[in-house]
């Protein structure tokens, strides 16, 4: 009966809130997981894809953001890549890295015969290069994940030799992301900081242009080594923040792809006969922190929060029994994301613990218990920092509904990005919207989040048990035993109810029906190097 | 007239001084590090503090403030901070944008605004009055992002003939520039045409029952050379007036155009440099739509005069 009220009430709100969109859909009507389309393709031609917002800066080392990621998969091929079903793949490498007994020597082969955009061949040296700028640029990105390579030598001509201080499994993972790109050394020299303006890799595209905040075109590379798969003379890259502005571009025709579509979004597309969808699943999270140590600051050490949610893990505990995750996915994303309870997503290459269908159901009787037992004065004012999208504000809305009939008074205060992050990361908040892009390696999900002083532990989380398993999450190669280490820290992790998991995105590709060979993983890349318009 | 153009030039250069230090210090005082804002998502304390140092983020803000002005002075706006690309790159490949999309808005407003308004005023009381007053009425309440996603739907994806958004420069295509902007100067147009039609009709009304109207009506005048060369011209004083404010409104008021047809001018940079804390571009983009501001206003005053020969501008007797 409580969860018939709150859908009723949950449902209003999205209706009020949301022009009364429509709300029938269900994931059944968008399908199962499409990642290709592999009708032949003719030669020629240039596609537009558009990006919900414009990339930072096109350099490998100081690039931040996922729409930066989709870029580069069209430009700067990496050292490893995840394939169609997120398995780790070889790409500039020739094998996969092989490790000593005692990880700490990973060994690298790289391809032979291949050359950068600006026509220098890549060798070992130039990788060396590459992964020893990421590890020590200042303002590099790439730092932290890098910082356990001790060495990093060319030992012979196509040999790469990394020393580890400790063992260090996500290495790999690691190396199939923007620490895995090699840049070409003549560019390197030529322009040190200011390559992110002539970006040069290997690629099935190289760099022509960019003009900041309307496009970055790239063309075909003559001197890539798989040119005979690319069909396409240029792509052009356009952010276009606005959904629905993507949207009335893709129906036009103006545009052929749009990457990261909202559910709502995806919905009004597939009423139109000329456009198709892909999608695959994502490998982050997103979810809400609460904030149960932050008092100086990310990188310092914990202390007590004096509210009742802070203090008392049982009020948090509360919280969470109080909320339906199935029901935010349905009445919010109309159904098209997946509920999630845990740090690392069944995409992930190793993906143990809570399957969306073990999720703690929603128990209300039992939220108010825990509320009583724990001797708070009822309703618990919460303020709950949301981002200012539609979308986040819509999670809020059935959030605040949900939780207030196990007890809590739930206020929404909409904050803009770049304050939010300021205003989090300081300690500033109750509880607050949090979400993670994802990373193929379980570790990519959970070191910075969840240890303690982590350089994302904004919500001040300080537990040695859970530092412990992250350590050993670490340093265990094997994939079974890792398995197991990560399912009990996700346990860990639930208990603490710092960090609660509420759903997965799913990435929704939208494009015309007139281009084919697009490939989208789970790492929630739009691949276009084998992409063209159909015959 | 050269003694008033050098003192005003001289008050514009001092105005946008003071401007510079305020936008400075109300950028600055936005909350949100823009360190934070740049890392994003990945945010290592190590790169946060490299990123501080690297923007000079570190130092007072007196420091801060001396280093863009002496370097702005040189003609070096700084770097963004978030595509690394020199900001007056930015703003030379934004600016002809907005440039474009204020003129023909510009012009769509004083084609239209002034032609209703004068049938308007002329034909006082009939039905082509209450046209124009109903169509300018319309023209001032529709918000323009709702009028934009109407004219997108409606033409864009209907008729092939305008394009959805994008831009493309007037001397690469001219064709494909004027199907992309036609779209965009008709929202950001619609509102100031109304407001120019109403000050052209409230004018012309006043002129109309003036007395030089009367005698030049008198003396035998053609009722086109009444209105044109009489009633008109002296009305349009109050029109240029409201034209040259409106202008500025036209520069800084293009974002919400932009975004929706996501034309890479003024507005749009300036959004982006805002969520980004891009301070670099924001202080320049501001301070460069402040410059626009100051110079319509000195032109307007000049074309007063050559409108209205009676007016005399400062130093004559």
């Amino acid at each position: 009966m409580r969860r018939k009220t709150v859908a009723m009430v949950a449902v209003a709100l999205v209706s009020l809130t949301s022009g009364c969109a429509s709300l029938q859909s269900s994931a059944t009507e968008v399908g199962g997981v499409r990642k290709t389309d592999e009708r032949s393709v003719r030669d020629g031609g240039t596609i537009t894809v558009a990006l919900n917002s414009d990339p930072d800066k096109l350099d490998p080392t100081l690039a931040q953001t996922l729409v930066g990621r989709t870029v580069f998969a069209g430009m700067c091929e990496k050292l490893y890549d995840i394939d169609e079903n997120g398995t780790l793949v070889p790409q500039l490498a020739a094998a996969l890295p092989t490790t000593s007994a005692d990880g700490l020597t990973v060994t690298v082969q790289v391809r032979p015969g291949l050359t950068f955009s600006d026509g220098t061949a890549l060798d070992a040296e130039a990788v060396a290069t590459s992964l020893l700028r990421h590890r020590d640029l200042p303002g590099s990105a790439r730092g932290t994940e890098l910082a356990p390579a001790r060495t990093i030598e060319a030992t012979g001509p196509h040999t790469v030799r990394i020393v580890l201080d400790h063992p260090y499994v996500p290495l790999t993972g690691v190396l199939a992301d923007r620490s895995g790109m090699v840049m070409s050394p003549t560019a390197l020299k030529k322009y040190g900081k200011n390559f992110t303006n002539h970006p040069s890799c290997v690629g099935p595209f190289r760099f022509v242009e960019r003009v900041g905040g309307d496009r970055i075109v790239l063309e075909k590379d003559p001197h890539y080594y798989d040119a005979a798969k690319v069909h396409l003379d240029r792509v052009i890259y356009k952010p276009i923040p606005d959904g629905n502005v993507r949207l009335a571009n893709l129906r036009s025709g103006d545009l052929q792809i749009g990457d990261q579509m909202a559910p709502v979004d995806v919905q009004s597309a597939l009423t139109e006969p000329k456009l198709q969808l892909f999608n695959s699943p994502s490998l982050g999270y997103q979810g809400i922190g609460i904030n149960v140590g932050n008092v100086k600051g990310l990188g310092e050490k914990p202390g007590k929060i004096d509210t009742p949610l802070g203090r008392d893990v049982r009020v948090r505990e509360a919280f969470e029994l109080a909320i339906d995750r199935d029901l935010i996915n349905k009445v919010v994303f109309q159904g098209m994301y997946e509920p999630a309870c845990g740090p690392i997503s069944p995409q992930s290459a190793i993906a143990p613990g809570v399957p969306p269908q073990d999720c703690p159901e929603r128990d209300v009787a039992k939220a108010k218990k825990l509320l009583e037992e724990a001797g708070v004065k009822t309703p618990v004012k919460i303020e709950l920092k949301t981002s200012t999208t539609p979308e986040q504000g819509r999670v809020g809305q059935v959030l605040q509904a949900m939780v207030k009939e196990a007890g809590f008074e739930l206020s929404l205060r909409p904050t803009e990005y770049a304050t939010m992050l300021a205003e989090t990361d300081a300690g500033k908040y109750d509880v607050f919207t949090s979400g993670w892009s994802g990373r193929l390696d379980p570790d990519g999900n959970v070191s910075n989040f969840l240890k303690t002083a982590g350089a994302m532990n904004a919500y001040g989380l300080g537990d040695p048990e859970i530092d412990r398993l992250i350590a050993e999450g670490r340093s265990v190669a094997d994939p079974a035993e890792r398995a197991g280490i990560y399912d009990e820290l996700t346990r860990k992790v639930q208990d603490a109810h710092a960090l609660i998991y509420l759903y997965r995105q799913k990435n929704y590709v939208v494009a015309n029906k007139n281009v084919a060979g697009i490939r989208v993983y789970g790492d929630g890349l739009v691949r276009v190097t084998t992409a063209g318009y159909t015959r | 007239m050269t003694k008033y153009l050098l003192t005003r030039l001289r008050q514009s250069l001092i105005t946008l001084f003071l401007v510079s230090m305020v936008v400075f210090a109300g950028i600055r005082a936005l909350p949100g590090d823009p360190a934070l804002a740049l890392a994003g998502e990945e945010r290592s304390p190590e790169a946060l503090a490299a990123i501080r140092e690297s923007y000079g983020l570190n130092d007072n803000i007196v420091v801060q403030y001396a280093r863009f002005i002496g370097h702005a002075l040189t003609g070096d706006l700084g770097t963004s901070s978030r595509t690394g690309l020199p900001v007056s790159d930015a703003i030379a490949q934004a600016l002809p944008v907005t440039l474009e999309l204020a003129a023909l808005s510009l012009l769509l407003a004083v084609v239209v605004g002034i032609g209703a308004g004068v049938v308007a005023a002329v034909r006082r009381g009939r039905p082509e009055e209450w046209l124009a007053n109903a169509i300018a009425l319309i023209g001032l309440s529709i918000p323009t992002f709702w009028l934009g996603i109407v004219l997108v739907l409606g033409l864009a994806i209907a008729v092939p003939v305008f394009a959805a958004s994008g831009y493309v420069p007037f001397g690469t295509d001219p064709v494909d520039n004027l199907r992309r902007m036609v779209l965009p100067a008709i929202v950001l147009g619609s509102g100031l045409a109304a407001v120019v039609m109403r000050q052209t009709r409230a004018a012309m009304l006043d002129s109309l029952s003036a007395d030089y109207v009367r005698t030049a009506r008198a003396k035998g005048l053609s009722r086109r050379e009444v209105i044109g060369g009489h009633a008109l011209r002296n009305s349009l004083v109050t029109v240029v007036t409201v034209l040259g404010l409106q202008l500025g409104h036209l520069i800084s008021g293009a974002v919400v155009t932009e975004q929706i047809f996501v034309l890479p001018g003024f507005g749009k940079l300036t959004i982006d440099a805002v969520f980004t804390r891009d301070y670099a571009t924001l202080q320049a983009v501001v301070l460069c739509t402040s410059a626009a501001y100051i110079l319509i206003n000195l032109l307007v005053d000049v074309i007063y005069s050559v409108i209205d020969p009676r007016i005399r501008l400062g130093g004559a007797r």
